[in-house]
């Protein structure tokens, strides 16, 4: 019997099966008494579906958006999953880090028991993520949102004979399903009043509503989603969690699952409420903005060094949120006086927040596996005693330099272009008072940010080896491979930009086709 | 006589307030989970009550999302109590406090 799967279950089906075999080929592979099997399986698998995910791009980006009803039922009692140019981009840049993690994981957790589990729940975080930008319901993206969520605790739970990752996997529990039942909680209000669940349906039902029960379901879903997206006051787990986890699921925690908070709340948004209805842009701003600078100053009093990255993506995801919010912000302000400014900037300030995503994927991925390749030389995450740790593994220093350089914003890498076009957005209009006083606070906090940075790399770099870091040695192949591959990829976005920009600006427009027609 | 379906709201949002007061203010580990389970209920019931849309027939998806969401609020429950029985492997105490150890 041939069954015939759909393009775009492929890649979900190509992961979860993948997780479920993987048990299965660990033990074929200690009867061939090949130890590295299952390790090489799981990174196939996701190269498999990052293969898989890049044909329904190019089928995504040439034409109008994939749809798919399962099992044949139309919407609204049919679960739907689509793939437009945003859930492509989102699904590309999850699975790329997913295959590189993998590829580092092969060497890095080679010392821990138990691996079967941990790839095959490596292959449902990435499945749980892919599903949750493919899902256009909400109960398929909640299904997938708490595969993603139930993955993500036992990963930070991994090495569960230490006292931290328990502490750390409990507290991220806690408050990460506190997260999604607020915002499910949300969407049960717009389930009255639409009677569906299905994106397109409920965007049609809710066009021109406006209802006070519509304003609690906003604060709910934005909250909600905030949680996983670790904004202030929602971030007390990300500092906690993010460091305890294995260094490779760090990577995948701060690279890309606040990544889909960030997603789930700019889909229902943009979709689900028009700006011209709800000023929400002005609050997004200013909690974008103070996590910005709560991040910032928290990062400073940090000596673990994974807790620093940690709190840097927290200052990354302010930038993020700060981006959607001015786009918001311009459609509500200015949407109806001058429509073709208005959706100039918004499209110009989503397309700079979706390429910070990206951007802030790779960059803090790259941070968070180098931190990895110190912690598997050294032995320790402490500042003071990584100092000059970089001389003696000059590959994984130079690399751990190009994505601090990245995340600064130094001009010829990645994450210049996506912080200068979402500055350049919140100044295209310069007699708003608020909006330039948000972006100068903003940039203000980019300039804090690139000094402690620079002071991080001039430690590992420049300083003298301390005791215990002149007796580490470069790491393993197959370890530096990934690290070297992503500091790159900073390099070769930052010089051309082009095809990734107008990837992100594709993206920008389908999120906003919703509100801006035409 | 039934009673209206807003009624069954304001209790989803009591529900929510209980759970979310049980989260902040108990010192159990296993209360905390039980603060979760509150919560999860919320939202069913909220689900529940706003999917009947009087005259029209009881809408069917609402108990969809309540049958799935029960499943996976089992799936989080399980993980939740894992992590519970190894904090006291290691603390010997479910109090929350000894878990301070992290800055919260």
């Amino acid at each position: 019997m041939v069954v015939n799967v759909p393009l775009i279950l492929q890649p979900l089906v190509a992961l979860f099966i993948g997780a479920v075999l993987v048990p299965l080929v660990k033990v074929v592979g200690v009867k061939l008494n090949a130890s590295k099997l299952m390790d090489v399986f799981a990174a196939s698998v996701l190269a498999f579906a990052l293969y898989k995910l890049y044909s329904l791009t190019m089928q995504a980006l040439s034409g109008s958006p994939v749809e798919f009803y399962l099992s044949g039922f139309p919407p609204p009692i049919g679960s739907a999953l689509r793939v437009d140019p945003l859930s492509a981009f989102m699904a590309m840049t999850f699975c790329s880090l997913g295959l590189l993690v993998a590829i580092y994981s092969i060497r890095y957790m080679e010392e821990d028991t138990g691996l079967d589990m941990y790839y095959a729940l490596l292959l449902t975080l990435v499945a749980g993520l892919v599903g949750v930008v493919l899902a256009w319901d909400f109960l398929t993206l909640f299904v997938f949102w708490e595969t993603m969520c139930v993955s993500g605790y036992v990963l930070v739970g991994f090495r569960k004979y230490k006292w931290e990752p328990v502490e750390a996997g409990f507290k991220y529990l806690i408050m990460s399903t506190f997260g999604s039942i607020l915002m499910f909680y949300g969407v049960s209000f717009l389930f009255s009043l639409a009677g569906t669940l299905n994106f397109t349906q409920m965007a049609e039902a809710l066009h021109g509503v406006k209802s006070p029960l519509l304003y609690l379901a906003l604060c709910m879903i934005v909250a909600g989603f905030g949680v996983t997206a670790a904004m202030v006051p929602f971030h007390t787990w990300l500092p906690d969690a993010h460091p305890a986890a294995p260094s490779g699921i760090s990577a995948m925690l701060s690279g890309v699952v606040i990544k889909a908070g960030v997603y789930g709340m700019y889909r229902s948004t943009f979709t689900l409420f028009n700006p011209a209805l709800y000023n929400y842009g002005a609050v997004l701003m200013a909690f974008g903005v103070l996590t910005l600078t709560v991040a910032n100053l928290m990062a400073l009093l940090q000596r673990d060094v994974k807790r620093l990255f940690a709190y840097s993506s927290i200052v990354n995801i302010g930038y993020i949120v700060t981006g959607g919010g001015i786009a918001a912000y311009v459609l509500s302000t200015y949407g109806a006086s001058s429509p073709t400014l208005a959706s100039s900037v918004a499209v110009f300030a989503l397309t700079g927040a979706l390429f910070h995503v990206f951007n802030h994927a790779i960059g803090k991925g790259l941070l968070f596996l180098c931190s990895g390749c110190f912690l598997h030389e050294a032995k320790t995450r402490d500042l003071a005693q990584l100092e000059g740790i970089g001389r003696r593994m000059p590959w994984t220093g130079a690399s751990l330099s190009i994505g601090l350089l990245a995340l600064a914003g130094v001009p010829p890498l990645n994450g210049f272009w996506s912080k200068l076009f979402i500055i350049l957005a919140g100044l295209s209009i310069p007699s708003d008072a608020f909006m330039v006083a948000i972006t100068a606070l903003l940039i203000l906090n980019a300039i804090f940010a690139a000094a402690y940075y620079l002071w991080v790399m001039q430690r590992v770099m420049l300083k003298e080896p301390t005791e215990r870091a002149s007796k580490a040695h470069e790491v393993p192949l197959a370890m530096a491979l990934p690290v070297v591959v992503m500091a790159a990829v900073c390099i070769v976005v930052g010089a051309l930009p082009g095809s990734m920009l107008s990837f992100a600006d594709a993206a920008a427009r389908s999120l906003l086709s919703f509100i801006i027609k035409g | 006589m039934s009673l209206p379906a807003s009624s069954y709201v304001a209790v989803a949002l009591i529900m929510l307030a209980v759970g979310v007061y049980c989260l902040l203010t108990k010192r159990n580990l296993i209360k905390l989970v039980i603060g979760i389970e509150i919560l999860t209920s919320a939202m069913h019931l909220n689900f529940i009550a706003l999917g009947y849309a009087p005259p029209a027939a009881f809408n069917p998806l609402a108990q969809v999302v309540v049958v799935v969401s029960t499943g996976l609020g089992a799936c989080v429950a399980t993980v939740a109590l894992m992590f519970v029985i190894n904090a006291y492997r290691h603390y010997g105490s479910l109090d929350v406090r000894r878990l301070r150890r992290l800055r919260w």
